[in-house]
């Protein structure tokens, strides 16, 4: 099959679909029986200038044909995939070294890919229809989520509820748990996780804390005395583009994938895209930097949803943004060093949650404004909903201290969820004794 | 963290005023009772002690810390400590930031005294000891490779330690091939025991680069070993060419650094490395492909 030729940023397909649809495509070709792809590779070249782009170029020219592009020759900085067939390996690795072209494998056998990917679509067709034997102390794919959503909602349909608050830019939906026992209008807490898709242990620390609620309710008197006054909102997928790319490209993608035409760099940060301190120090403007606060206030969608979610709600008193990794709760603000007019009560709140964070597991956490605990960072959750008349605003930095970082072993989801859940509770409770 | 005491402003652009802070700091100390000393005497549990830090009278105490630079120079210290080390199997992790002193001159250098404990990278089952490290680290301003002074409290006796080398060292010589692995830890933080070698000594040699890469604002965590370029053992010592992505927090940047090494246990290790610049931004004039554009600084084979 011939590689389409993908120049550039133009409009299209957005690169997810265009992979889908390549490495699909392969898989016909290879059900079909007219190929096979083993020990071919993908190269991912990074040319520096026009003459190694052209060298490139080159290659793609010569008859028979050696590579075939998956993300063609387009301007130097922007990366080259292609594919390699197995018999043309060391001569066109011999052709990149000799010309001082730097490239790394992106795909080691293509056969074994494909063979995985089509186990994967034969597994999903078998997808868990409860939660019972769904797995709590793994990760997930986004697919596996949504279809736990589902199972979740059904199975608990008198407390959960999913309202859908948006789409992504890629068009996924964004859905948010509501648990609830009636009433309406009720004041609410909103928790959210997974707004930087990296941070894996946090949307895991959701799901878990998702079934906690269930189970605490009518057994744990502080979260049953919340439920039957209050409602309490959960995200657990605040950024589905960014987390399906965590899965199927790049492990630490951080922000989302928006783009705008003509501009190389894709995603936002999308914890500096909020209206709050917009576009301050603590936040970049280029678009290629990791903490890209983005053209302008909420021009996220998934931003945006929440905001307008939010404030037509008109009633949550809390907002808790989960995020990893450094082990910090903290509070507002991260656009300034200039404390809040609550710096008095949080930080005593925050000391009760980290001490009873501390007593599940031994795990030590620091607290304090995000400005003077972590680091400047403008254009935040946290700090909007501070502004924005919700008191109780805080930030989890959940394990570790950079041991593992984003990575952290699946062994540890449950120990955090459990520690992270006492910290909330502790929060919780304050709320229920000082209603607003 | 306990917060220091605001007492000295850092010197302002203007250069040094050595008048203005020097009138302050006799007033503080005047206000608090005790005898004029020179700054730098108190440390943060409030005891008095020896001056110690630089005596050129152009240094000034800094007691508004900024934020984290302990943190951020007991890691420098610790990525200079293992790797001069050289001991994939007596690698060691910050346990805890116990006291520290800052001083900083009218060239915005920095001096940092710290006390810290450690903890053993790799513990055994329930291993809990503790080691104590003291040193001396100095921030060129906003210029890496900072100079490092930096002793620990004896670990793990010398011969047990040059034991274990070498049994991970007979171990990495019977690996069968790791070309193939692509990243270590996986996606789920998931490393194989048998691997874990191979991610030891990758952090070994990562602890040089980012030793050198430390500066006072910028530190560096080793995410991942993204692939193997190279692993030979043939020859005497291990040589091991890899990329791994390193995470620089504060500005969340992930920064792919392309590592050889060659370690052969009890001799000083030899490290190469090149890391990725960062990425420009860049804007078409149209959507076509193919306009000519400012190159930006990439992987470049050495």
């Amino acid at each position: 099959m011939q590689g389409a030729r993908t120049g550039g940023w133009g409009p299209g397909l957005p690169a997810v679909d265009r992979w889908t649809l390549l490495v699909c495509s392969f898989i016909l070709a290879a059900a079909l029986g007219q190929m096979n792809f083993t020990g071919d590779q993908v190269l991912r070249i990074l040319a520096q200038n026009e003459m190694q782009l052209s060298l490139l170029r080159d290659l793609e020219g010569l008859k028979p044909q050696k590579v075939d592009f998956w993300r063609g020759p387009a301007r130097p900085s922007l990366p080259v995939d292609m594919r390699v067939p197995f018999s043309e390996l060391k001569d066109v690795k011999d052709y990149l070294e000799s010309h001082g072209l730097a490239y790394s494998v992106m795909i080691k056998d293509i056969q074994v890919l494909l063979d995985q990917e089509r186990e994967a679509m034969a597994k999903s067709r078998r997808l868990e229809r409860s939660t019972s034997s769904f797995s709590y102390s793994s990760y997930h794919t986004l697919e596996e989520i949504y279809s736990w959503i589902d199972s979740f909602v059904t199975e608990h349909a008198d407390l959960v509820s999913k309202i859908q608050i948006g789409h992504s830019f890629e068009n996924r939906s964004i859905l948010v748990l509501k648990f609830s026992t009636g009433g309406s209008e009720r004041q609410a807490i909103w928790i959210d996780t997974g707004i930087h898709s990296r941070e894996w242990i946090t949307h895991a620390t959701g799901i878990w804390t998702a079934k906690q609620i269930v189970s605490d309710y009518g057994r744990d008197y502080i979260l049953t005395s919340l439920l039957n006054t209050m409602d309490i909102f959960l995200e657990i997928v605040s950024n589905p583009d960014g987390f399906a790319f965590t899965h199927s490209m790049n492990r630490l993608w951080r922000k989302n994938k928006s783009n705008q035409p003509g501009i190389a760099c894709i995603g936002v940060d999308l914890n500096r895209n909020w209206r709050s301190g917009f576009g301050g120090n603590g936040s970049k403007d280029n678009p290629c930097s990791e903490t890209y606060h983005g053209p302008y206030p909420h021009s996220e969608p998934e931003v945006s949803a929440v905001a307008n979610f939010i404030t037509a709600h008109g009633n949550i008193k809390a907002l808790i943004s989960i995020h990893s990794y450094s082990q910090m709760l903290m509070y507002p603000y991260g656009h300034s060093l200039e404390p809040i007019s609550n710096q008095e009560e949080l930080y005593n709140l925050a000391k009760r949650a980290v001490q009873a964070l501390y007593e599940v597991h031994g795990i030590k956490y620091l607290y304090g404004s995000i400005s003077t605990t972590l680091y400047m960072a403008s254009g935040i959750t946290v700090d909007w909903a501070y502004d924005s008349g919700i008191k109780y605003s805080f930030s989890f930095e959940l394990r570790d201290t950079g041991r593992y970082g984003f990575l952290l072993p699946a062994t540890q989801i449950i120990p955090t969820a459990q520690e992270t859940w006492m910290a909330i509770r502790t929060i919780l409770k304050h709320i229920l004794r000082h209603p607003y | 963290m306990q917060p220091l005491p605001q007492a000295l402003p850092a010197p302002g652009p203007g250069g040094p005023r050595p008048a203005a802070p020097l009138l302050a700091l006799l007033l503080l100390l005047a206000l608090r009772g005790s005898a004029a000393a020179p700054a730098g005497s108190e440390g943060p549990q409030g005891s008095a002690a020896a001056p110690e830090g630089p005596q050129d009278s152009a240094w000034q105490r800094d007691s508004e810390l900024p934020h984290g630079l302990l943190q951020r120079a007991a890691r420098a210290a610790l990525h200079f400590f293992n790797f001069r080390a050289g001991s994939p199997s007596a690698l060691r992790g910050l346990a805890a930031v116990q006291q520290g002193r800052a001083w900083i001159n009218s060239k915005k250098e920095c001096q940092v005294d710290l006390e810290f404990t450690t903890e053993h990278y790799n513990p055994e089952e329930g291993e809990e000891r503790l080691g104590k490290c003291s040193a001396q680290v100095f921030f060129k301003n906003e210029k890496p490779r900072p100079t490092i002074n930096v002793t620990c409290t004896r670990f793990m006796e010398k011969s047990k330690r040059q034991q274990e080398d070498y049994l991970l060292y007979k171990h990495m010589k019977q690996l069968k091939d790791p070309l193939d692995v692509i990243s270590i830890p996986d996606s789920h933080g998931h490393i194989d025991p048998s691997l874990r070698p191979i991610w030891d000594l990758a952090f070994l040699g990562s602890s040089y680069v980012m030793w050198e890469k430390t500066t006072q604002f910028l530190h560096y965590y080793m995410a991942q070993l993204s692939s193997v370029k190279q692993w030979k053992t043939d020859e005497d010592a291990i040589d091991f060419d890899y990329t791994v992505l390193l995470h620089e927090f504060s500005t969340q940047e992930i920064i792919p650094c392309r590592i050889h090494l060659v370690w052969h246990p009890s001799k000083p290790l030899k490290v190469k490395y090149h890391c990725q610049g960062p990425q420009a931004p860049e804007e078409a004039s149209g959507i076509e492909e193919g306009s000519a554009a400012a190159p930006t600084t990439g992987l470049t084979n050495y």
